[in-house]
């Protein structure tokens, strides 16, 4: 636990000192222990939501880093994105099976960044409804499947009784 | 009878199912330590049926070639333990070993930052890996090292600085290795995904990657279920003398004592 704290630290304090651009942790938003953060998102200039402010909540459990952290869009503005549900959920393979104990929250923030700054068109997921009604609160409690686009790399078998959530990985 | 499965297409299945590879997981846990004392072949023997002639042959053969075994966890780190714990091991009596890998260790650091690893990140898994090195250079028993690699919170950062060694030398031979990579995927992608990840499980590419990345020799006895009787090995790299012996079954690296 204590080895958690010290990492967390670490990593606030990176965040603070030098955020990527478009990203700003509210420190107000910080409870004591380091376990949830909320970060501030912009949209980047010249993508499709520029301008637009997005809020995402982190949550980081004891085993952190060797989980990744509960990450979702919070507050009443959720980016309309074909990888991200009405209820915040974002389906980024880097948030379940890709995580690595050498990311970190500053990493986890590029990478919403950039697939925010490389979607074309506003869309929602194809089965959102679906999904949105009969899924967990906590996004981590979903089975992701992930494909890469072009070269479809299978992550798993795909179980029959299996609703498949199609997304693109990065 | 089991109850006739009726599948609900308005429920969501996904928690139950993981709930469920969550309690394979803490049983394995709670059975399997992770690196194991040593055991005879006769123990290993136990694993499989008596009917099960293929393999109760192999082990023959490989209590004729070897003295005995330790069994590390079934979680997906096997490989990076087992190379881990046995070439540590070795380092205990060999100082002029030692005095090179320390090097190595120390100097790798940079390396994976120059390659353009967050140093923040790896700091961390590096003061570990070397505060490990450290230990085993100070008169350290075998039985304190043993007690290290099953401490989780050690044992786990070990691992980590281990999977980024691997991914780091993958991506500075990435003109090489890409070549043997399925699937379409750049050698960034795939350290990314089969190698940095934590609980996923190593083949060739990995095996290559860390005996190179690290200069030690590192021979591995495969048990199949091929008819020769005999268990084959490769070494790595090839044609080398090696220094860390490990037995393979399908999906499963555990150590051998020659």
């Amino acid at each position: 636990m204590a080895s958690m704290e010290k990492r967390l630290q670490k990593e606030l304090l990176a965040l603070t000192k030098d955020p990527p651009a478009g990203v700003k942790v509210d420190s107000q938003r910080i409870c004591t222990n380091l376990s949830e953060w909320t970060v501030d998102l912009e949209g980047a200039p010249e993508s499709i939501y520029e301008g637009e402010k997005f809020q995402l909540m982190f949550k980081f459990g004891s085993r952190y880093p060797f989980e990744s952290p509960q990450v979702m869009f919070i507050g009443e503005h959720i980016p309309v994105h074909p990888h991200v549900y009405s209820n915040g959920h974002i389906c980024l393979s880097i948030l379940t099976y890709d995580w690595s104990p050498a990311l970190s929250a500053q990493s986890v923030c590029l990478s919403v960044v950039s697939m925010l700054s490389s979607c074309k068109e506003k869309k929602r997921p194809p089965d959102n409804a679906f999904y949105v009604k009969t899924c967990s609160k906590n996004p981590k409690k979903t089975r992701w499947w992930y494909h890469v686009l072009l070269n479809k790399v299978e992550r798993n078998s795909v179980n029959m009784y299996e609703e498949e959530r199609p997304c693109d990985m990065k | 009878m089991a109850e006739a499965f009726n599948f609900d297409p308005d429920k969501n299945y996904d928690e139950a199912t993981m709930e469920q590879q969550r309690n394979i997981e803490k049983e394995i846990s709670a059975n399997q330590a992770l690196v194991s004392f040593q055991i005879d072949f006769d123990t290993v023997s136990a694993d499989y049926s008596k009917e099960d002639e293929t393999y109760l042959g192999k082990i023959q053969d490989l209590k004729i070639k070897y003295k005995c075994v330790r069994r590390t966890r079934g979680d997906g780190n096997c490989f990076y333990r087992a190379f881990g714990f046995a070439y540590l091991e070795q380092l205990l009596t060999n100082q002029v070993d030692y005095a090179r890998f320390k090097e190595v260790a120390t100097r790798s650091k940079d390396e994976l930052v120059s390659l353009g690893f967050p140093q923040f990140t790896i700091e961390d898994f590096h003061d570990t890996f070397m505060d490990v090195v450290e230990k085993v250079g100070t008169p350290c028993t075998t039985k304190e090292l043993h007690e290290t690699f099953n401490d989780q919170g050690i044992s786990d950062y070990l691992v980590v600085y281990l999977r980024l060694l691997v991914s780091g030398y993958l991506q500075k031979k990435a003109d090489f290795y890409q070549n043997f990579i399925e699937g379409g995927r750049s050698v960034k992608e795939f350290c990314n995904q089969e190698v940095e990840p934590m609980g996923k499980e190593s083949d060739h590419l990995q095996v290559m990657a860390l005996t190179s990345a690290l200069g030690v020799a590192v021979r591995v006895v495969y048990m199949d279920r091929g008819e020769s009787g005999q268990c084959n090995h490769h070494d790595f790299p090839e044609e080398s003398s090696p220094s860390v012996y490990l037995l393979y079954r399908p999906g499963h690296y555990d150590i051998l004592y020659s």
